[in-house]
């Protein structure tokens, strides 16, 4: 036990075979995102009348589209946008939900109320009727959109970080330190943020599958992007208009979209699996309105069972 | 639940029971006053959004032409836009109440009537996507447990992984590949009422149910799988199996009763998932429900229709949270004793 405490948990999340794909996976989505635009080996834009509806073939690697645009150029570029808007909700999620949910823990009884009961009604908020309304607002763009999903995942920040600081706030060497004379600054940032940061982690791998999910979804809806440019949610939808002539075409954005996701769940899972049960509060998928019922889902007591 | 049974019916016959209502009692009017706070909540910030836009709603109406200082003021004062938010709030509420919604903007509409339009659409496949979810997801998840460890197991905890990995209109658009373009057995896409007959309206929802239900059923069958295998190694179940009770009878009756709280905790909590994945069922079946009004309106920044369907929406959401959360309260009064 002392043993795993001491290595970093990076590392050892590491050894898992899982985990070593899953961040395979999101390095080669990152470069994309960085460079897919300049390594596209066609123009995403290029119109071919000539080559349309095309199976894979060594000319074009993913097939063509409708208007016989590469669809592996059209990807390669579209990975940008889509990532770095996930990322600006994940982002805005955690900067919100995290060190409030820490604070809240600290900063009294009355405040934890409310804040608690404005995280109930965010989060009954469905995120994509929310995040489609916010551009009726703010006008029609990926960015606009993409900011209430992150608020929207504020909450979920906040109840994570909540819970576990709660959970570590109790125990006894915080409460030893606290007698021994530290501030309570100290104490937190020393003692219990330490704890909690792997919690948040775990989550923000899970919170930006979602927001990748939505990212795709909006794209796919046609929210924020105008037709030529490409995305991966767009490509899906207009393949779906010509699924009598190409049945085969959404399944290429369809898997891409799939394994990115299943990515980061299996990295965040691998997370969870290698810290153990005592070091990591897991993060209970929590009843969006906690009124009296305490039945909670038996996930965590499964994956005990199946690891013993 | 079978020690107040016990106790009722030893003959002291009035007391537990009052207790019980009383506590039945202040179990719902705690779950009101949380649901009045969140609605008021939410509809303030649903209501912020009008206000967020700095579009100028009335010169919108009245065009470019017509749009002088003294007509966009006279109209905004008819709109009532030109008082403080939180009066603005109020009055829009007091309506919303009533259940006027406003009028659209463009259409001059009532927003109510053709949120009344579509919601029917929308109720069909998610009441029908429930169905689907728990006869889906119960069976597997059942199954599952029962042969524990064996292919069965395997492949239902693979497929649900699967599924939970798709995006819900991936989901939608495998399953329009396979049933209607590939085997022509159901319409690809449209909506037809119930009034035309029912066979048609079975045809067009069950594509979009179904899309709607797999992610969810995976969820419930999971979960079920996990409590289900924790209750049949408890030790009342080995007892009902020494005293010779067939194994239906002990799975139905003994333990799928007792596992069935956690996934029916999921399947409330995946309500809001349910609505989400309904707009894209809406999208890749193009059919006319709340999720395609929303973007309709959201893209001619119709503000009332925006504001009016999000109200329902989450108004929706709540409600039936808070239903589900009491119902399992009252169903399962020692709510710790559940499942393990």
């Amino acid at each position: 036990m002392t043993r795993v405490t001491r290595r970093t948990p990076g590392s050892s999340v590491l050894r898992l075979p899982s985990a070593r794909i899953a961040v395979a996976i999101l390095a080669v989505i990152v470069f994309l995102a960085i460079f897919g635009s300049t390594l596209a080996p066609q123009s995403p834009l290029a119109i071919d009348a000539g080559a349309l509806y095309r199976g894979p073939s060594p000319h074009h690697l993913l097939g063509t589209d409708y208007l016989g645009r590469d669809v592996l150029s059209r990807l390669m570029a579209g990975t940008r946008l889509s990532v770095l808007t996930a990322f600006e909700a994940v982002g805005i999620g955690l900067v919100i939900g995290a060190p409030l949910g820490v604070a809240t823990v600290f900063l009294g009884r009355w405040f934890d109320f409310s804040a608690n009961r404005v995280a109930d009604a965010l989060m009954t908020l469905p995120s994509i009727f929310f995040a489609v309304a916010v551009t009726a607002a703010l006008g029609n763009g990926l960015v606009q959109a993409m900011l209430p999903v992150g608020i929207l995942l504020a909450p979920v920040f906040f109840r994570v970080s909540r819970a576990a600081t709660l959970e570590f706030s109790r125990a006894q060497y915080v409460e030893a330190a606290e007698l021994l004379g530290g501030s309570k600054l100290h104490v937190i940032r020393v003692h219990v943020l330490r704890k909690v940061l792997p919690t948040i982690a775990v989550t923000t791998a899970t919170a930006a599958a979602g927001a990748l999910l939505a990212v795709s979804f909006l794209t796919f809806l046609g929210i924020g992007v105008q037709p030529p440019t490409p995305t991966w949610g767009g490509v899906l939808s207009s393949d779906l208009d010509y699924l009598n002539l190409a049945p085969w075409a959404p399944f290429i954005p369809g898997a891409l979209i799939a394994i990115t996701v299943g990515a980061l769940n299996a990295l965040a899972d691998a997370y969870r699996d290698r810290a153990g049960a005592g070091e990591l509060h897991s993060p209970v998928t929590d009843p969006v309105i906690k009124t009296h019922s305490t039945l909670q889902a038996l996930e965590a007591a499964d994956d005990r069972q199946t690891a013993a | 639940m079978a020690v107040a049974e016990l106790t009722t019916a030893g003959g002291a016959l009035a007391a537990p029971r009052r207790r019980r209502t009383r506590a039945a009692a202040s179990r719902i009017a705690g779950g009101l006053a949380v649901l009045i706070t969140i609605l008021l909540l939410s509809s303030f910030i649903t209501y912020s959004l009008g206000a967020l836009s700095n579009s100028n709603p009335a010169a919108t109406i009245l065009g470019q032409d017509a749009a002088t200082p003294a007509a966009v003021a006279h109209l905004d004062h008819v709109l009532g836009l030109d008082k403080p938010l939180p009066v603005q709030y109020g009055n829009w509420l007091s309506q919303a109440v009533r259940g006027n919604l406003g009028v659209s903007y463009f259409t001059q509409i009532p927003v109510s009537q053709s949120i009344a339009q579509r919601l029917p659409v929308d109720l069909s496949i998610a009441i029908g996507a429930i169905i689907l979810a728990v006869l889906i997801g119960g069976t597997a998840g059942t199954v599952a447990a029962v042969r524990r460890g064996g292919w069965a197991d395997r492949g239902v905890t693979l497929a649900c992984s699967a599924v939970s990995t798709l995006p819900a209109f991936v989901v939608g658009i495998i399953l329009v590949v396979a049933f209607a373009v590939g085997a022509h057995v159901l319409p690809a896409n449209g909506y037809t009422g119930p009034s035309a007959g029912i066979g048609p309206w079975l045809a067009h929802i069950l594509l979009p149910s179904l899309a709607l239900a797999l992610p969810v059923a995976a969820d419930v069958a999971r979960q079920l799988r996990t409590s289900l295998v924790s209750v049949l190694e408890q030790n009342y179940i080995t007892g009902a199996r020494v005293r010779g009770l067939p194994y239906r009878r002990i799975l139905i009756r003994h333990a799928l009763r007792n596992a069935a709280g956690p996934a029916l905790t999921i399947l409330g909590n995946d309500f809001p998932l349910m609505l989400a994945g309904a707009v894209a069922a809406e999208a890749v079946f193009s059919l006319p429900g709340l999720g395609q009004l929303l973007l309709e309106s959201a893209q001619t920044r119709d503000i009332p229709v925006v504001q009016g369907v999000l109200l329902v929406v989450s108004t929706f959401v709540i409600v039936i949270n808070l239903l589900v959360n009491t119902a399992l309260g009252l169903l399962y009064r020692s709510a710790d004793g559940v499942g393990v």
